[in-house]
């Protein structure tokens, strides 16, 4: 028999806080990338589409300035086209139209800008979207991945880690994801119109784009220095907002304390204090947007006195047609462009991987439950005798929660817990769900270990009621047969009579297909604890467990519930853990519980005559009138 | 929709010259950037006239940018400062009048909605302001030199490319409100998502003991499939707007080319002004593609206003009007008579004609019913609730006529909710006077029960609560919101129902230190519990807001009333007959409720 409460010595020792911290990877993770892109692999086909749509749009995209400058200016108006200039076969084209269709080569010039403008137009949308659909849809599994990863966790996990806190994994951090996806988009739509758009201006000119070319890198620099200094500001205005929401959220929930302590100046200084210095922050990073966001426009502006000042001693040579200088005034945007575009990406792709950390992170958290490798198969009835033998336990490995706790309950016994708060009741109903692991041949099921069971097998025969009911949303019927189909309405209907849940069910105006919301708020306590018992009873498992409420409800309904209790214990193994007295005294035997061992154990007045902890306890819960007169 | 706006004006008054030196400004930069397009015309024209110096046009281009560069950022800044200025103004405003409502405006609004106003609606004013009056100077701006430009080189050309004008107006606005629209679902499907997350691993639990984790993630792959689809259908919006708006403008763009090209062929036009439409049409079509969002950005921060100002508006549900004859220190008489109230909105009276007389150094207890006015009544003792004149006296005198801070602190209530602040339990504990000394912290902390819990904590009195620190249990918090009460040594203690996590034999504890060391002072505590109420001098049970048994605890047992049921209750559980009348009650009041 194993009596030690050393756990498994596999069991990794985890670092829970690592899970809540603020992971902030700063740095361009290749190997995240690389993960994130298997999510996107079913959709190859889509996004190799995408990416031929975007190079024909960056090409048509660039023949736009084409027809004005050499086209309509060079070769229709001025008649001194360069043969030597790349056109795309553009001027070929209009001649040849113009000779076909007969029209003057302006109104041909018009045509082509036209077909042009809208086939860029199209093709640009058909990218974006193909683009769009595999992203989202890459994203949706991953979403789903996560969530079914997520719903499979212990609950050891769900101790330590705040809801909250994964929640935001599953849809903030997944958006950030979609953002960076998208911005890889972006950047493709910007820098491929620029590599078209430098050939042809290299082509041109070379000496003048290379001094145009001069001006990224002082543009980048100037760019990665404000987007530096943005991102601490940016940070600090969120930082100082959300505290300021915080504070106002937190003095608004606990307004009656704050005006019964008079604290209301008080607080209106220190909201004061937080919102100043908000101020100053978004002030600073007003001013530095300012200064850069006006530079980005007067670096063109600049360029075009460049290419002026330059071409004109170029034209003056015939080094260069004017169609040419128009050109280049042309493309400057498409040069400059993806410069800027590119800083405001790069904000967007460290956030996004500090959420794809905290993403894969969640994704590799490999806490389980240690299922049988050869599970033992349930017979179709069990008698439902529960055996606990020398049963240790502990959360964390210094503090054992439960101390040798043996005993056997028979089929058909009611077992009532009883013991202060932090004894370990809990702890014990939890094991026999197998919430938690624990070693082999401690628990035992019809004499088969506990753990040679699989723990959904084991859960389908044991009906657990905790103290929090979680309601799920769909209706009063979907609550009590949780998609089980041999529970028809006329099963659920009858477990509802049993538990006196019937009657207020058929007040509802919908009765059983009255919709719920999850958090139930539409059912007062009494009526979600009844309905509790009627969904447990309508799977008719062999044992019961229950943590007995112990919010006040008032006595009317108490009764009413204890009522449905006896009802649902009827000739089933139950182990209640026991807060009234009426239930402790319908019990077949009383187990009571002081720091994880079993102090006592017997009738409701054998301890009772044995005058020991549970003679106390219940002096003090349920004291008798007349006794202490 | 102006009006709405109006009522911002004391805001944005302040800074009235500011705003008016930067939308000046605005016209400056404008006319500046106006001029690189007619120097660039200047330019190629001298070009094809055969003339190639163009030094002082250059020179004219790089002063115009350097000129604009200057005036462009003083104007963005001055009116973003205004915006953050008035939201910083309106944030301050918007505490200090919440800071005064009390449970009448709770109970119409909640925290959600009230930060909703606070975060979103003060967000949309300031946006209007940094943002708004700059998109619309542009507009104004732009249009009127970008035009005036263009009607110099050629009024019939510029009248050409007018019509396209209102129909790029028409979709910019049309897919602004489609792009809101589908925004908004984007939002509302986000939440769902994030709810059902929430939902769902809140109830983790129950999910895994009744092994419904597969049902649970094919509801999930639903909710996630909806939020996937409205994304879709934004980015369709957004991409379809990137399509059809150059389209819309390249019209105006074929017009200069055909009609341009043929002015120019026929020597009616020279190439600079061709080419200097072209760059002026970007300059026109920009402020049209973005005047949808300028009147959306009016329509919500009027929207916004009118919601700020709501609060704003609100008189202080309670004042402080002290007399000035009150006595500086309570004794301890409470003397209640013909106490009513209505809860506003409410048919019912939850307290109705209530006579009471409390002796000093008296403990009463109170019980009844959930809704019985149990809570009421004693939030009006503090004036939580405000009652009439003349129904609640203290020491004879009206509790109206003391100062609120006076009264509130000499007649310490301790809620029913349990709520403490995301601060040190230290913080927690002196929230009414943060200097008070340690010695007065760790007695109240003994007084509650409070001590050792405090001293497993490896941080002790510096150990942060809630969300962000330390955990607490139900029963715990509930002693630190007693301890935060008896910390004031107040002559009236007002205990509203705050043991009901507490164990019974702490909650005997507790109650037996606070008999010994509060003998001569005034209590009143609310219960559920005759085990807790037997030990007060009196007992009173409320039900719809009268008082109906009142007496010892003896008393109330040998009248066989409520007390006396409650008490058979709690000590035996129930008989079989009792049930079909708690059946039929039950539904009853269920029903009421609903």
């Amino acid at each position: 028999m194993n009596t030690s409460a050393v756990p498994d010595p596999e069991k990794p020792k985890r670092d829970y806080a690592m899970f809540d911290a603020d992971l902030s990877g700063a740095v361009l993770n290749m190997h995240l990338l690389g993960r994130l892109l298997q999510w996107l692999k079913p959709y190859t086909p889509a996004l190799i589409l995408s990416s031929v749509l975007v190079l024909i749009a960056s090409t048509l995209q660039v023949l736009l300035p084409i027809i004005i400058s050499l086209v309509a200016i060079d070769h229709i108006l001025r008649g001194e086209a360069d043969p030597d200039t790349p056109d795309f076969g553009l001027i070929e084209l209009t001649n040849w139209l113009t000779d076909s269709l007969g029209w003057p080569p302006l109104l041909v010039a018009c045509l082509l800008y036209g077909i042009i403008q809208i086939t860029w137009a199209f093709t640009g949308h058909a990218h974006r979207m193909t683009l769009i659909g595999a992203v989202i849809n890459g994203l949706r599994d991953l979403r789903h991945d996560l969530f079914s990863h997520l719903e499979t966790r212990p609950s050891s996990f769900y101790d330590r880690v705040a809801v909250g806190r994964i929640m935001t994994r599953v849809t903030n951090d997944v958006e950030a994801l979609y953002e960076l996806l998208r911005g890889l988009g972006t950047l493709i739509g910007e820098f491929v119109p620029f590599f078209v758009a430098l050939g042809v201006m290299l082509a041109i000119d070379a000496q003048l784009t290379v001094i145009l070319l001069l001006a990224l890198p002082l543009l980048a620099a100037i760019t990665y220095y404000f987007r530096r200094t943005t991102r601490t500001l940016f940070r600090q205005v969120r930082q100082t907002l959300s505290s300021l929401n915080q504070n106002m959220q937190e003095n608004l929930a606990g307004l009656q304390v704050v005006q019964i302590s008079d604290r209301q100046d008080y607080n209106l200084d220190r909201y004061t204090k937080i919102n100043e210095e908000n101020r100053h922050y978004e002030l600073r990073s007003a001013r530095v947007e300012t200064l850069y966001g006006a530079f980005n426009d007067s670096l063109a502006h600049t360029a075009i006195g460049v290419i002026i000042w330059y071409g004109a001693s170029q034209v003056a040579t015939a080094e260069m047609t004017l169609g040419e200088v128009v050109l280049f005034t042309q493309f400057i945007g498409m040069l400059f462009h993806p410069v800027v575009v590119l800083g405001e990406q790069t904000n967007i792709l460290f956030r996004a991987m500090a959420s794809g950390e905290r993403i894969f992170q969640a994704i590799d958290w490999d806490e389980a439950i240690h299922e049988p490798t050869a599970p033992v198969a349930l017979p179709r009835r069990l008698r439902g005798e529960v055996r606990f033998e020398s049963l240790n336990f502990s959360y964390d490995e210094d503090i054992p929660v439960l101390k040798d706790v043996t005993f056997t309950i028979s089929p058909g016994e009611k077992l009532a817990i009883v013991g202060p708060t932090g004894s370990g009741k809990s702890t014990l109903i939890r094991l026999l769900g197998r919430f938690y692991d624990f070693s082999d041949n401690q628990i035992f099921l019809d004499s088969i270990d506990l753990n040679h069971i699989h723990s959904h097998d084991l859960r389908r025969r044991v009906g657990v009621v905790l103290q929090d009911f979680h309601i799920f949303s769909g209706t009063i019927y979907d609550n009590i047969s949780l998609g089980n189909k041999s529970i028809t309405l006329d099963v659920a209907v009858r477990a509802a009579k049993t538990v006196n849940a019937h009657q207020f069910i058929s007040s509802l105006p919908k009765g059983y297909d009255t919709p719920l919301t999850e958090r139930g708020q539409n059912l007062s306590q009494g009526q979600r604890q009844l309905l509790a018992f009627a969904r447990v009873l309508a799977a008719d498992p062999e044992i019961l467990v229950l943590d007995e409420a112990t919010a006040s409800i008032d006595t009317e309904t108490e009764l009413l519930i204890q009522e449905a209790l006896r009802q649902l214990t009827q000739g089933r193994t139950s182990i209640l853990i026991a807060h009234r007295l009426q239930t402790i005294q319908e019990a077949d035997r009383v187990l009571v519980l002081d720091h994880g061992k079993i102090v006592e154990l017997g009738t409701h007045e054998e301890l009772l005559a044995a005058e020991g902890l549970y003679s106390t306890l219940h002096q003090l819960q349920f004291q008798d009138s007349s006794v202490s007169e | 929709m102006l009006r709405s706006l109006w009522r911002l004006r004391g805001f944005i008054l302040p800074y009235r010259v500011k705003l008016i030196s930067g939308i000046v400004a605005f016209g400056l930069a404008r006319f500046f950037e106006a001029l690189v397009p007619f120097l660039t015309a200047v330019g190629i024209n001298r070009m094809t006239d055969g003339n190639f110096d163009v030094a002082d046009i250059v020179g004219g281009i790089t002063g115009a940018v350097i000129c604009r560069y200057i005036v462009v950022t003083y104007a963005r800044f001055a009116v973003r400062q205004v915006g953050l200025t008035v939201a910083f103004d309106l944030r301050q405003s918007l505490y200090a009048s919440l800071q005064d409502q009390g449970a009448q405006f709770f109970s119409e609004h909640t925290i959600g909605d009230m930060m909703t106003r606070a975060v979103a609606d003060i967000t949309l004013i300031q946006r209007l302001i940094s943002f708004g009056t700059i998109l619309l100077v542009i507009l104004v701006y732009a249009t009127l030199f970008g035009f005036a430009f263009m009607l110099y080189f050629d009024p019939f050309l510029t009248l050409l490319i007018l019509p396209p004008m209102p129909i790029v107006f028409w979709y910019a606005r049309h897919s602004w409100r489609q792009m809101g629209i589908a925004s908004v679902q984007v939002q509302d499907r986000l939440s769902d998502l994030g709810a059902h997350v929430q939902e769902n691993l809140s109830g983790i639990r129950t999910i895994q003991a009744m092994v419904q984790e597969e049902n649970e993630i094919k509801r999930f792959s639903l909710t996630n499939q909806q939020y996937a689809d409205a994304f879709y259908e934004q980015g369709r919006i957004n991409s379809a707007m990137s399509a059809w708006m150059p389209s819309l403008a390249a019209v105006c763009s074929i017009t200069i080319l055909g009609y341009g090209g043929y002015q120019v062929l026929h020597g009616h036009m020279p190439v600079g002004n061709f080419v200097a439409f072209f760059l002026y049409v970007n300059m026109v079509v920009q402020p049209f593609r973005v005047a949808g969002m300028i009147v959306n950005l009016f329509q919500r921060a009027a929207v916004a206003s009118n919601r700020l100002h709501e609060v704003m508006d609100l008189e202080p549900e309670i004042t402080d009007q002290p007399s000035g004859s009150t006595p500086p220190f309570i004794s301890g008489d409470i003397s209640i008579k013909g106490l009513s109230y209505r809860y506003p909105k409410s048919e019912t009276l939850v307290l109705d004609h209530i006579d009471l007389h409390v002796q000093p150094g008296e403990t009463i207890a109170i019980m009844g019913r959930v809704g019985a006015g149990k809570s009421t009544l004693l939030k009006q003792i503090v004036r939580l609730l405000n009652p009439e004149p003349g129904q609640i006296k203290i020491d004879q005198h009206d509790v109206l006529d003391y100062p609120l801070a006076q009264l509130r602190s000499q007649v310490a209530l301790v809620p029913q909710d349990p709520f403490l602040f995301g601060e040190p339990l230290r913080d927690n504990l002196t929230y009414d006077d943060p200097n008070r000394a340690l010695d007065a912290i760790w007695d109240a902390a003994m007084s509650a029960d409070l001590k050792n819990t405090i001293e497993e904590f490896p941080e002790q009195l510096e150990t942060l609560v809630g969300e962000r620190g330390v955990t607490l249990s139900g029963g715990q918090k509930q002693r630190a919101t007693l301890a935060r009460g008896l910390i004031r040594h107040a002559p009236v203690l007002l205990l509203d129902d705050c043991f009901s996590a507490v164990d019974t034999e702490t909650e005997e504890h507790i109650l037996s230190e606070l008999k010994r060391l509060r003998a001569r002072d005034t209590t009143m505590l609310v219960s559920h519990r005759v085990s807790t109420a037997r030990h007060a001098d009196r007992i009173i049970v409320l039900e719809e807001g009268s008082i109906i048994e009142e007496g010892t605890h003896q008393q109330l047992l040998n009248s066989g009333g409520y007390y006396a049921e409650l008490e058979r209750v709690q000590r035996e559980g129930a008989e079989e007959e009792d049930l079909a009348g708690a059946r039929h009650t039950f539904s009853h009041t269920e029903k009421e409720r609903g």
